[in-house]
């Protein structure tokens, strides 16, 4: 599921909440990287030696609960900003969570956000209660005082709530054009104009290199110089002649890599000794 | 006659900017062709934090990075000499490097040659692409971030690999609503942290989607997006549109080889890296002896790999003329590790399977440089 959604799942936040125990105790850090991907400055970071060294740099950190203090200094390095500092242990039904926040403005001490889940979509209200690390190099971190039920729903906020209401975003509508013909007027080569229709026609007279399409339609002759279209083009035949892309002859390349006038190179300097 | 410098690194992206450092500082003398005005490359635009380990400046900002290469390639002018507003357009079977120098035309004929020329954008055809609105994710990013141009106020992101993600997240933050992120395939791409972000700031993630055609009449208005089958075809009946004024097309990258092509390398096609590339040795040198590559043209990645190849071909090339410090063979083992750590794990599977189809094994062979 996350790597279809982005959305961490319960049982992978399950495997990384410290013991009922050590989360009434105070703050800690709650490292929500469940993917291995070469990062390793959260464990160089920690003062306490609470994230364990990495053998492989590839490695998922490991937080040691009993030696983090909530300190933050993790959560302020993170590149991935995946890691958020949790108190539980404030009492009064209601807990901290300090998210680390890169957008300006930063919201002040005092203000009411919404806060939102890992989808977006809004949990409840929250006051901010801290906003540090802003003359740091870390990235700053907001906290918001939030009921203590919802704490581990919550994982970021809008500050504007008209934003954090999850819209409608779609409409469905059906196809109605006729997909064959928009789909052959549709430009393959912007700087020449010309069409995957053009293209196809060419391909089943028997043009079946990028360089012979090039050659007949100019297609890869302008400004881009095939940068963009050659790899289309060269899918393109691929596609209709059953052959790999891989075995699709690409075009030949000659200096000069861009249009250039001829008078440019009769100004040559051939020896510049600067 | 020619100008003729030890090395000459064609591009000043991560990989390029890391060469030259490499390189000068051994005592080499460098030429760094830029295309753009300034130096960084892609790095200028990237906004967030690098992943990685220290070495390769992970947590650190892609921005920033390009700061402090660029400032340490300043710091050895007296070797390493800048052109930027420079293209590469030609490179002859015998050396010779034709260059665009900002509007003039140049010839150099340096001794050993590190193509770093980067990679371009994947596009796709559907129909009205042509709309005003339709961008490549690269295009909304030089405007968002080089530029402080807003590209419009509703997107339609087509692709979930990091660039769609990312771009995505930094649309976001420059206020921009991101209305959905279709990707084509059953899974999400890029990396479930960059995703986990932006779907919690309420942006849905539509996978095993792709887009059917853009609609307007001066420009986009919406477009019309459709569920595909495993075989990328369209589901008949799941056809929705979603009104936007922006697309953005993250579609993947294509190693930017032209130059490589021209001066005669073994080519291959290999799908994983993203297209046709440079078959090489370990050591990244071509089958042209004295060209080197680095970064994206050598397969598409991260930009973490891009400086460690630029590191590592900077060294290389260096120490084939000669230049070489006494720690040359732990740097260079050092690099070796570096790839190999950064590719190690499940997300840098195709990039392994693909770097071995390339290696050249005749050549693979230990490489040793007389001193």
């Amino acid at each position: 599921m996350l790597y279809e959604t982005g959305i961490v799942t319960d049982d992978l936040l399950e495997s990384v909440l410290p013991s009922p125990g050590r989360r009434a105790r105070g703050p800690y850090a709650i490292i929500e990287c469940f993917q291995e991907i070469p990062c390793n400055p959260c464990t160089i970071s920690c003062p306490f030696g609470a994230i364990l060294p990495m053998g492989d740099i590839n490695d998922l950190p490991e937080l040691v609960p009993d030696l983090c203090t909530g300190c933050g200094i993790c959560a302020g390095v993170c590149p991935g900003l995946a890691i958020f500092i949790v108190d539980e242990s404030i009492g009064d039904g209601r807990a901290a969570i300090s998210i680390p926040y890169e957008f300006v403005p930063l919201p002040a001490k005092g203000d009411t956000v919404s806060a939102v889940d890992r989808a977006g979509n809004h949990v409840t209200d929250a006051t901010v209660t801290r906003v540090s690390g802003v003359k740091k190099k870390g990235t700053p971190l907001v906290t918001l005082s939030v009921p203590l039920d919802l704490v581990h729903q919550i994982r970021f906020f809008q500050q504007d709530k008209q934003l954090a209401v999850s819209q409608p975003l779609m409409t469905s509508e059906k196809e109605r054009e006729d997909k064959q013909s928009l789909s052959e007027a549709t430009l393959i080569c912007r700087c020449e104009g010309i069409t995957i229709g053009d293209v196809r026609k060419l391909v089943e007279e028997g043009y079946t290199t990028v360089d012979e399409i090039k050659r007949i339609s100019r297609a890869g002759m302008g400004p881009c110089q095939a940068r963009t279209c050659g790899p289309l083009i060269a899918d393109l035949i691929a596609r209709i002649t059953g052959v790999p892309v891989e075995d699709v002859e690409p075009s030949a390349h000659r200096p000069p890599v861009k249009p250039l006038p001829i008078s440019f190179f009769m100004e040559e300097e051939s020896d510049v000794l600067t | 006659m020619f100008y003729e410098p030890d090395i000459a690194v064609i591009g000043g992206g991560p990989a390029g900017l890391m060469a030259a450092v490499t390189a000068a500082e051994t005592g080499a003398t460098i030429l760094l062709l830029e295309r753009d005005g300034h130096l960084g490359g892609q790095l200028v635009k990237q906004t967030h934090k690098f992943f990685g380990s220290e070495k390769q400046h992970a947590s650190v900002r892609g921005i920033e990075i390009a700061d402090i290469l660029s400032e340490k390639l300043a710091g050895l002018s007296d070797r390493a000499q800048v052109w930027t507003g420079a293209t590469a357009i030609g490179l002859y079977e015998d050396g010779v490097l034709t260059i665009e120098h900002q509007g003039r035309y140049k010839k150099v004929k340096p001794k050993k040659i590190i193509a770093a020329t980067g990679a371009s954008e994947k596009y796709l055809s559907f129909p009205n692409n042509d709309l005003p609105g339709i961008y490549g994710a690269g295009a909304v990013q030089t405007m968002m971030n080089v530029h402080g141009v807003k590209p419009g106020k509703r997107v339609l992101m087509i692709g979930a690999g990091n660039i769609g993600l990312i771009v995505s997240y930094q649309l976001l933050q420059a206020g921009v609503e991101v209305a959905a992120i279709a990707e084509g395939l059953p899974t999400i791409g890029g990396y479930m942290v960059h995703a986990s972000k932006i779907r919690r700031a309420g942006v849905p993630i539509l996978t095993s989607h792709t887009i059917v055609r853009a609609d307007g009449t001066d420009a986009v208005e919406s477009a019309v997006i459709a569920k595909v089958d495993p075989f990328w075809n369209v589901i008949a009946g799941t056809e929705q549109t979603i009104p936007c004024d922006v697309i953005c097309i993250a579609v993947g990258l294509s190693p930017l080889a032209e130059l490589l092509w021209q001066a005669g390398c073994d080519m291959l096609y290999v799908k994983e890296l993203g297209g046709h590339v440079p078959v090489r040795n370990e050591y990244l040198e071509t089958t042209v002896p004295g060209l080197y590559i680095a970064g994206d043209l050598t397969g598409i990645e991260e930009a973490s790999a891009a400086m460690v190849e630029g590191h590592l071909a900077g060294l290389e090339a260096a120490a084939s003329l000669g230049f070489m410090t006494e720690s040359h063979q732990e740097e260079r083992q050092d690099c070796l590790e570096q790839l190999r750590q950064l590719r190690a794990g499940p997300v840098g599977e195709k990039i392994r399977q693909g770097v071995k189809l390339t290696l050249n094994q005749e050549s693979s062979r230990e490489v040793n440089h007389a001193v």
